[in-house]
């Protein structure tokens, strides 16, 4: 079996937005559509202790996704390999999957036209390695810091698999219980 | 004073919001309107079956018109609901996957609707109509008992829809479908108290004394007036009780899911809870929904009873009541938020900000 | 929303770069039908296919709904927007005899011209100026990068700006933040930081970078320089410097150490807000932790007046702990020698003598007095030298006044070139009055900028993926990388070369000296240096695409030294003493800072500091881009918590930023990204998406949230040595914006020259501005020894160099020329070729004997028309005196004394020399070529049944001599 998920080297992250503009160019996103946005706290600490870090963020295409058996229409739904997806010619936007979502990873666009929207979420590139099977997601491929590295969990010699394996790793809100595949190596934060 | 390096600072505390609020007053009115209409089939049906069996002849006439408001408030709710989907004209895509709670209300807000019509269609007097009316009428019983059943479904369904999105722990609670089960029941009675018998019970039959004579001169239409009458009279009674009780019910379980939250929930619970209690929704909380909606309107129930206060402005306020109930919860999807989602979010524009829209691709200015 | 296909057919794949900073970050391009349908990052490039949020967003860029497509002249008044599109030969015509005009009736120099950084290529623009005639081309160059370089080159003879961070142990960081400016620069940082390399951060701010770094020291901004002297000091008198590179490789110890015996971190410490302790932990790191780097950041360039002064005192950080030239240092590359450089492609020669004193400049490190003397320098010691353009440059804020006032001269036309000077240059409203003024200006651009909305034309300019790109550091580098244009130019749209190719020859200009079709032929002439078997310059892309020489360090132990007049690495710069400057870095502070104007601090209290990049915008640049601005869709400047609170300032509140010249408005992030009492601003805001022409006092509100707003360009707070203005540590103040104060109004617009808010118009004439220090009398030693007619004395190392070609004229009479070391003939240029024992005129290949006499050669052989047999001629052969070689009866075969064969001068084909047979080398025998008769090598007939093949065909003969070609070629 195939388990895709992505590790996120927060040690390397720089908060450039790459990732987040190349998922936005190359998906066609509407400008208000963001899927993988790079969250930061900020600077926090007492000058000049201080600490920050960058979370890169996008669909954790969770084990037990709660935004699938939500929808009504049969569009959000999840493939063997663990990619949760949205058959667009099925949404009809009743948000009931974005309003499920733990993580805030799924919006409709308000700049399309106003019978014409639905909602949407980052897919793993799903289209683009569909097309391109050896290719990575544009958010992974376009990083130059490389702190996306995605994969098959599944894969013992796959390179996620083995940073799960070998590196302590911190998923978010794991309590919930979803199941989250998207695997965080988390920095210090501060000046080493 | 030693700083906490760990703190975040207040000001940048305070800015921005994690993105939420898909849902808007749209859904809130729509989940009002739902468990009203629900509410109001499914008391008809209790009343109508269960508290007086053997009187349906008379008890549905009376029915008739709360239900009319019934059919009205699940049919604006569905053009609500419809409006609020990003593509309305497929709306039909909703019946389509069984896991979905979104799925089986809108399942049994069909069926309620339906039946609930055709029930009411059979109560039409208008002459022209008689055939229609008179084809109808032996399916009665079984149309208002279905429709009675879903209307339940759907008042159950309300509270369920929103405690079963995980992702927002002021919903997931399984005192939401409580609370929202007893705010629908709650408001149907008032409903039904302010609408019950106005229709087509002739007003001109309720002068006591007149009616009175000819009901001993076994006029029929006396006879029916009279009973219709005194189950008017009966089912106020009845409803008003039950209200009392509903109404009581509510604000305990209202202020058990609040204080609770506010005590013990988690952060995200916990901050919407303070924002009931003590922060920007305490003036409609607790003057709106605990004073006006709940409080007064129980004191005037019980201590107004036959008054003008208790059959007119107590329903009333309960339904304004009911009404802020759903708007406040529909307003609580907090969502636990990831570290630096309220600065990202808070940093960014609404879709109105000009530069989204001065620039289409394809043209070229210059 | 469909995947696209790039495997479709007719879908070509091009290797190109991008080109929105100066990373050049590979990229593959995807064409049909002559459009770009996708790019990607190319992983097989040195940036492994990592792209930003810029280059990601090329294709939207490209197709920009506002890009300027075709030739705008002004139809309505300046500023009023309205355009009439033109044809472009047209419109080149009309601008051509406009400035021939002004050249007719003000001279040359009334023409000047802006550059923007990596936004063009620069070589072209300084190839028509210097045929126009006009020394007043200028960029943002004094910010970035040419006062350092031209210090370090100072110093030990080129800037070593090429790191060998493998080697590295240590990694300073200083005043840069490659986190958000050079992402490919990062992700090198951060792989060798994991493997063990020590990075110290020098920010005041807690950047991207700072958050990553193992030692961070966040100074006062603008204090670099007083902090690298302290580090210097710690160095020194800490005995932790490398004695042994010293003493070979240096000189002015002694000086130096008498010279930084004041600057002790304690002194320093006032200054920078550092600890004496943190700062000597930093100098001990650096010191004790070798080979290391110290990798240049723009800062240095931007701290206004000690900028010169804190790159030099860097420089010689990097020269006392012996970390320059060698493996794991700074490395310098040196100018190109194997393929040209943009010095080469300039024609520095067509400007004439008498207009280089014209340049508007009075900052000589960075203009023609100190190129001069770097640049001679660099020819006597390189044999080549650095471009004019960047190096060599007017200085751009005094050229915008010149604009407004006259002083010194009228400058009457501007070309600005993809460049937007209001939101680029200092003192934003006194260039915006400047761009308003000028009574010609033509604009070559992307966009309509702020400035561009004043132009009297507007040219369209092609951008990334419709230019080819090389990257050589703007000349200064002999490493080479290349990227070929996806597309042709869309719509009118022409790269830089064509533009000024046009210009030049409506001008009037030579067109021999315009003589490339393309810039890829020009490219093309670029590299063909590099002797690869390439037929044009997109093969050199496909099959090539980067070119580095072999390893830079250590070339100073070969070379004999540094590339200074004196062969050293100077500590006490004699470049710098001629020029006027004090030759060891002496502090001077940032224009304004409590110590020195201490009279500010009670209205405005707090530091600013401003000028780095920021993702996702270049410069002044991407504002205009949807997709890039809804990230960062308003300005924050950076304030700590505990500077706002009694400010009542929240996160998020709209403020303004007021310093003595004006104010503008940002919001608040309020955090401890930066010291109490300092405030961060970034750079360039501009809001293209508002109608430019309603407020012509803030087009498009480019002053209202613009930084440079607050920056100062008055001639003393510049850096005396390279004119830099300050970016960093000026005074401010800051308080919310009110419902009552909330608009920026006419009267914020006011300019004034020198800048003051209160003092609107020319209060001083800016020649009579005092500059931050007067030049210090230098006497050059007298010369003492007789100098030959064309030569020069070199009073650093007392030798004599030739005036045109600056070789070395040595004590045989020889010239030495520094690229090869070769002897060169002093009358005639012509090398010495010590194997042939001949002359050789490297222009044409043509050789000459000793006597300089032509040397002819027939077949590969080298034959004497006209004399006697210089060699024994073998018994069987005569001597052919008139055709001077050796021939065997009537053959017309040449004698070769070398290998002894003779050579046939039609085919090359060897016979031998007792009876004229052919060799085949493929059989390896002899072939009569009369009989067709076969003969082994001892004469011995063979016959068929020996095997032989019959008569040798045509194609084995042809094939003979190209193999006995080759085979003499080997040897």
């Amino acid at each position: 079996m195939t388990r895709y998920c992505m590790v996120i080297d927060q040690r390397r992250c720089i908060g450039c937005h790459s990732c987040t503009v190349a998922c936005r160019t190359w998906n066609e996103l509407p400008n208000d559509i963001i899927y993988n946005a790079v969250m930061s706290e900020g600077v926090e600490g007492s000058w000049p202790n201080v600490h920050r870090n960058w979370l890169p963020t996008l669909c954790m295409h969770c084990e037990k996704p709660a935004c699938v058996p939500c929808c009504p229409t049969g569009a959000s739904q999840q493939d063997d390999d663990g990619v949760v997806w949205i058959e667009y010619n099925k949404c009809m936007a009743c948000l009931a999957c974005v309003n499920a979502c733990p993580y805030g990873m799924r919006d409709k666009s308000n700049l399309r036209p106003r019978l014409h929207r639905f909602v949407q979420k980052c897919t793993f590139c799903r289209d683009h390695r569909a097309m391109e099977p050896d290719k990575e997601p544009y958010c992974v491929a376009t990083c130059h810091q490389k702190a996306r590295i995605f994969g098959d969990l599944d894969d013992p010699e796959s390179e996620v698999s083995k940073l799960v394996g070998s590196v302590e790793t911190v998923r978010l809100l794991e309590d919930l219980g979803t199941g989250p595949q998207i695997y965080y190596i988390p920095n210090l934060g501060g000046t080493r | 004073m030693t700083k906490n390096p760990a703190k975040m600072n207040p000001s940048k505390a305070a800015f921005g919001e994690i993105r939420h609020h898909y849902w808007e007053w749209i859904i809130a009115t729509y989940l009002f309107l739902g468990g009203l209409g629900g509410g109001i089939f499914g008391i008809t049906a209790i009343v109508n079956f269960f508290v007086y069996p053997d009187f349906a002849a008379v008890i549905q006439p009376i029915m008739a018109w709360p239900c009319f408001l019934a059919i009205m408030c699940l049919g604006l709710g569905c053009v609500f609901l419809v409006l609020d989907l990003g593509q309305p004209l497929v709306f039909y895509r909703t019946f389509i996957k069984s896991t979905s709670v979104i799925c089986w209300g809108a399942r049994v807000l069909s069926v309620c609707l339906i039946f609930g019509f055709v029930w009411f269609l059979s109560f039409i007097p208008w002459d022209w109509f008689a055939p229609v009316a008179n084809f109808l009428a032996p399916a009665r019983d079984v149309c208002l008992a279905l429709a009675g059943v879903a209307g339940l479904c759907v008042v159950l369904y309300t509270g369920i829809f929103l405690s079963s999105l995980k992702a927002h722990a002021f919903w997931a609670t399984p005192a939401l479908p409580v609370l929202f089960t007893i705010s629908a029941l709650s408001t149907a009675c008032a409903a039904i108290a302010l609408s019950i018998g106005w229709w087509p019970v002739d007003q001109a039959f309720m002068d006591e004394s007149y009616v009175m004579d000819l009901v001993y001169a076994g006029d029929p239409m006396a006879q029916t007036a009279y009973l219709t009458y005194a189950a008017v009279t009966e089912v106020k009674h009845l409803l008003h009780t039950v209200d009392v009780i509903l109404v009581v019910c509510e604000i305990v379980v209202l202020l058990v899911m609040v204080l609770s939250f506010l005590g013990a929930g988690n952060k995200t619970a916990n901050q919407a809870a303070h924002r009931w209690v003590h922060g920007s929704y305490a003036l409609v909380f607790w003057v709106g929904m605990i004073a006006i909606g709940l409080v007064i309107p129980e004191l005037m129930y019980v201590f107004a009873a036959e008054s003008i206060l208790s059959t007119v402005v107590a329903p009333i306020m309960v339904l304004i009541g009911g009404c802020i109930l759903r708007f406040l919860v529909v307003y609580s999807d907090d969502r636990a938020p990831l570290p630096g989602e309220k600065l990202y979010y808070g940093r960014l524009v609404g879709d109105d900000a000009e530069f989204l829209h001065k620039w289409k691709y394809g043209e070229n200015l210059f | 929303m469909a995947e696209i296909d790039i495997h479709a057919p007719g879908v070509e794949m091009v290797k190109s770069l991008c080109y929105f900073c100066h990373a050049n970050c590979g990229v593959l391009a995807y064409v049909k039908d002559g459009d770009v349908i996708k790019i990607e990052g190319d992983p097989n490039y040195s940036t492994q296919g990592g792209l930003c949020c810029r280059g990601n967003s090329a294709l939207l860029h490209v197709n920009h709904p506002a890009r300027v497509n075709h030739v705008l002249k002004r139809a309505g008044e300046k500023g009023e927007g309205k355009w009439e599109k033109m044809d472009y030969d047209t419109a080149i015509q009309e601008v051509a005899d406009r400035l021939n005009q002004i050249k007719e009736e003000s001279g040359a120099e009334a023409v000047a011209s802006a550059g923007g950084t990596t936004r063009t290529d620069d070589w072209a623009r300084r190839r028509f100026l210097n045929q126009f005639g006009t020394p007043n081309g200028f960029h943002n160059a004094l910010l970035c990068w040419i006062p350092t370089f031209m210090a370090e080159t100072c110093v030990s003879g080129w800037s070593p700006f090429e790191t060998d961070l493998g080697a590295a142990r240590c990694l300073i960081l200083w005043g840069m933040n490659p986190g958000a400016s050079t992402l490919p620069g990062m992700h090198g940082y951060t792989d060798l930081q994991m493997g063990g390399m020590k990075i110290i951060v020098v920010d005041p701010r807690y950047s991207e970078t700072a958050c990553k770094a193992d030692l961070w020291l966040p100074l006062r901004p603008g204090s670099d320089a007083a902090l690298a002297l302290a580090m210097l000091h710690t160095i020194l008198y800490g005995g932790m410097a490398d004695y042994d590179y010293i003493d070979k490789w240096c000189s002015g110890y002694d000086e130096l150490m008498a010279h930084v015996a004041e600057y002790t971190p304690e002194w320093a410490s006032e200054i920078t807000w550092l600890e004496p302790d943190l700062i000597r932990q930093a100098a001990t790191m650096y010191a004790t932790n070798r080979p290391g780097c110290i990798q240049w950041g723009c800062t240095w360039d931007q701290i206004g007046r000690a900028s010169t002064t804190g790159s030099h005192a860097i420089a010689l950080l990097r020269a006392v702990t012996g970390n320059i030239e060698v493996p794991g240092g700074d490395g310098m590359p040196g100018p190109a020698l194997n393929f040209l450089t943009d010095e080469e492609l300039e024609l520095n020669e067509c400007l004439p003598e008498e207009q280089k004193p014209k340049q508007i400049s009075r900052f000589k490190l960075t203009s023609w007095p100190g190129y001069q003397l770097i640049s001679d320098n660099a020819r006597r010691q390189w044999g080549k030298t650095l471009p004019t353009e960047w190096f060599c440059e007017a200085h751009g804020p005094s050229v915008f006044k010149a604009i407004i006032t006259g002083d010194p001269y009228q400058i009457r036309a501007l070309i600005c070139n993809a460049t937007n000077p209001v939101n680029s240059y200092g003192d934003a409203k006194m260039v915006l009055e400047a761009i308003k003024k000028v009574e010609f200006l033509v604009v070559v651009d992307y966009w309509i900028t702020p400035t561009a909305l004043f132009a009297d034309y507007v040219f369209p300019a092609a951008g990334a993926l419709e230019r080819p790109t090389i990257v050589t550091h703007y000349g200064a580098t002999d490493s080479l990388m290349a990227g070929a244009r996806a597309i042709q130019p869309k719509y009118d749209r022409h790269d830089d070369y064509q533009f000024w190719k046009k210009l030049g020859l409506a001008c009037g200009q030579d067109p021999a000296n315009w003589p490339w079709e393309t810039v890829e032929d020009a490219y093309f002439h670029v590299i063909e240096g590099l002797g690869l078997p390439i037929e044009k310059y997109e093969d050199f892309v496909n099959h090539v695409r980067m070119y580095f020489p072999p390893l830079h360090q250590s070339k100073f132990i070969d070379h004999g030294g540094f590339w200074t007049p004196s062969k050293k690495i100077e500590l006490d710069s004699s470049i710098m003493r001629e020029l006027g400057f004090p030759g060891m870095p002496t502090y001077i502070g940032t224009i304004e800072n409590p110590i020195d104007t201490p009279e500010l601090l009670d209205e405005y209290p707090l530091v600013l500091t401003t000028g780095g990049g920021f993702m996702p915008f270049h410069h002044s640049e991407h504002f205009n881009m949807p997709n890039l601005r809804y990230i960062y869709p308003t300005p924050f400047f950076s304030i700590h918590p505990d500077t706002a609170a009694p400010l009542h300032i929240e996160y998020g509140d709209w403020c303004w930023i007021e310093t003595r010249r004006g104010r503008i408005k940002m919001r608040a992030n309020v955090e401890p990204e930066i010291a109490p009492g300092t405030i961060f601003c970034p750079r360039g805001w501009w809001f293209p998406e508002r109608d430019g022409s309603a407020d012509l006092n803030n087009p498009f509100g480019c002053l209202e949230s613009n930084v440079n707003t607050l920056t100062s360009v008055d001639a003393e707070d510049c850096d005396p040595m390279g004119g830099s203005w300050a970016n960093r540590g000026l005074l401010c103040k800051v308080y919310p914006c009110t419902e009552l104060d909330h608009e920026f109004t006419a009267k914020d617009a006011e300019w004034s020259i020198p800048g003051n808010a209160k003092t609107p118009g020319v209060s001083v004439m800016p020649s009579d501005q005092p500059l931050a220090r007067e030049p210090i009398p230098f006497e050059k030693p007298a010369c003492d020894r007789e100098v030959p007619e064309g030569y020069y004395w070199v009073w650093q190392d007392g030798l004599v160099y030739n005036k045109d070609s600056h070789f070395r004229l040595d004590e045989s009479g020889w010239l030495v020329d520094p690229k090869s070391n070769a002897y060169i003939d002093a009358y005639t240029g012509w090398r010495y070729d010590a194997n042939n024992d001949c002359l050789v005129d490297d222009a044409t290949g043509d050789k000459y004997t000793m006597d300089r006499e032509p040397l002819t050669y027939v077949a590969g052989v080298r034959t004497y028309p006209g004399k006697d047999a210089p060699y024994e001629v073998p018994s069987n052969l005569t001597w052919d005196k008139e055709l001077g070689y050796a021939r065997l009866n009537d053959l017309m075969y040449i004698y070769d004394p070398n290998s002894g064969w003779m050579i046939d001068p039609e085919t090359n084909v060897y016979h031998d020399a007792n009876y004229g047979y052919a060799y085949d080398p493929n059989e390896q025998n002899l072939i009569d070529m009369k009989t067709g008769k076969r003969y082994s090598m001892s004469y011995e007939e063979i016959t068929d049944a020996q095997g032989a093949t019959a008569e040798p065909s045509a194609e084995a003969q042809v094939e003979a001599a190209e193999a006995a070609a080759a085979e003499e070629e080997a040897e």
